[in-house]
């Protein structure tokens, strides 16, 4: 057992997301305001939309508050205009998913009022909720985090989020991949593929999967065969890793959501190293106007073309 | 007239997707200039090489492929200004990609071919057959779509169970 990571500042961190959500309720600031509420279970956290002041009271933020609220803005984004100002609360990852559906052009700063949580980590799962956060039971994606404190938002909580340094789980695993052989990374990869049931709750979950025809269940031509059978499934996730280069913001979710418990991240943190050593992109605060991918340079690497 | 032609044990399936201005053109060429290159190459027309996706060569190696070859216009000549451009930050990482999923790139060739540039086409081709040839049949993508259904293996002691119980 391994000591716990301090995360007593977060019940001050709910009072401040309390006070401020109802103050932009109340004055009309917003509509709406997406944040966390406690589960039935004990420790569980869920999603919830409020739109009233009196129900600011049942935010909280706990190292259970483990979701990409972003994904709600995606899905809603056409309707946002309509209901006016969106309240949303967001740790240093998901504001990062914001800033890239902002590029985009999927959302505009002004419809959004940002409530930005300084994050110590969350949970890797939420199967156990009540247990604290330890170097075993924190989020990979955690372990890597350089967003602690998110950065342009309207509303900060006043905590200075203090972090223990630990393992880099996703760099470890990548370098372990990357000193094996194709043959047998190909091994591997195709045992976690296998595995899959096409459930596509990664897709669901993932901020950047907003295209309203999925590539993938497209049938003329049908580029992926959609059935759950290995072919199609290597398929799934190649071009799933493909279409996320360069724009993933590293929330893990699709990790965290999957059923089969298939390293989904390690393939988005792979290519993420790629494009910084290639173009020198990493996912951040700042609007971009152009990706990596959907822009270019005349002096960009073309060692591996004759 | 033409040389005795080699027999080769494996004759293996070359897909080149390229681009209609430049490589098309130099294919044309080395066609009409009577050079002489291996017939394993199927050759895939399109407007530019930056409407060629990623997932085509996804596609061709599930079909059977054992080699792909991705060929246009040299950077600064496309037809559409910077569809080459785009198509080089697009394939560079894509390569990556299929490398760490395991893929050997060796079957996998880019290449800037112009419109005259027909000895450069027969040598590219030329290259990538020998080279592929040498390497056997791409059988990793074949044998995942042979595999029936969802193979799952009962690995833990309650799936053992259930199992049982059926």
């Amino acid at each position: 057992m391994t000591s716990l990571i301090d995360t007593t500042i977060y019940s001050a961190i709910t009072e401040a997301i309390r006070v401020e959500a109802a103050r932009i309720l109340s004055e009309g600031e917003v509509t709406a305001v997406v944040g966390y509420a406690a589960a039935r279970r004990k420790g569980s956290a869920q999603p919830i939309v409020i739109n009233t002041a009196a129900d600011a009271g049942q935010l909280i933020f706990t190292p259970s508050c483990v979701n990409n609220l972003a994904v709600y803005l995606t899905k809603a984004k056409k309707e946002i205009s309509k209901t006016g100002k969106i309240g949303i609360v967001v740790k240093g990852c998901d504001l990062k998913a914001l800033v890239g559906l902002m590029g985009e052009s999927q959302l505009k700063r002004e419809d959004m009022y940002l409530i930005g949580v300084p994050c110590i980590g969350v949970l890797a799962s939420t199967v156990q909720p009540a247990t604290g956060l330890t170097a075993e039971t924190i989020a990979p994606k955690c372990t890597e985090c350089d967003a602690h404190l998110p950065q342009g938002c309207d509303f900060v909580p006043a905590q200075t989020p203090v972090v223990t340094k630990l393992e880099h789980k996703y760099a470890a695993e990548i370098a372990r991949l990357e000193a094996l052989t194709p043959a047998e990374r190909w091994a591997y990869w195709k045992e976690q593929f296998t595995k899959c049931i096409k459930c596509y709750a990664c897709r669901q979950v993932c901020p950047f999967c907003f295209c309203e025809q999925c590539l993938c269940d497209r049938n003329k031509p049908q580029m992926v065969d959609t059935t759950p059978r290995p072919a199609g499934n290597a398929a799934w996730h190649i071009v799933r890793a493909m279409h996320l280069a360069g724009r993933c913001a590293g929330c893990a979710e699709c990790e965290r959501v999957c059923p089969m418990d298939i390293p989904l991240n390690l393939l988005n943190r792979k290519m993420a190293m790629e494009l910084k050593e290639l173009y020198d992109y990493e996912a951040g605060f700042d609007v971009l106007d152009k990706g990596p991918l959907t822009m270019f340079t005349d002096k960009d690497d073309q060692s591996f073309i004759k | 007239m033409h040389p005795e032609k080699q027999k080769h044990t494996f004759e293996p399936k070359i897909i080149a997707f390229v681009c209609t201005w430049c490589t098309y053109a130099g294919a044309d060429l080395a066609g009409t200039s009577r050079m002489q290159y291996p017939s394993n190459v199927r050759v895939l027309k399109f407007p530019c090489t930056g409407r060629i996706d990623p997932v085509f060569i996804l596609k061709a190696f599930q079909q059977g492929a054992d080699g792909v070859l991705v060929s246009g216009c040299h950077p600064g000549d496309c037809h559409y200004i910077a569809g080459n451009f785009h198509a080089r930050r697009r394939f560079a990482v894509f390569r990556k990609l299929l490398e760490f999923v395991g893929v050997d790139l060796n079957r996998l060739q880019f290449s800037w071919v112009s419109a005259a540039e027909g000895g450069k086409w027969v040598e590219v081709v030329t290259d990538l057959t020998e080279k592929v040839r040498s390497m056997g049949p791409m059988t990793e993508f074949k044998e995942l779509a042979l595999e029936e259904q969802w193979s799952g293996t009962i690995d833990t002691p309650e799936l053992q169970e259930a199992y049982n119980a059926i």
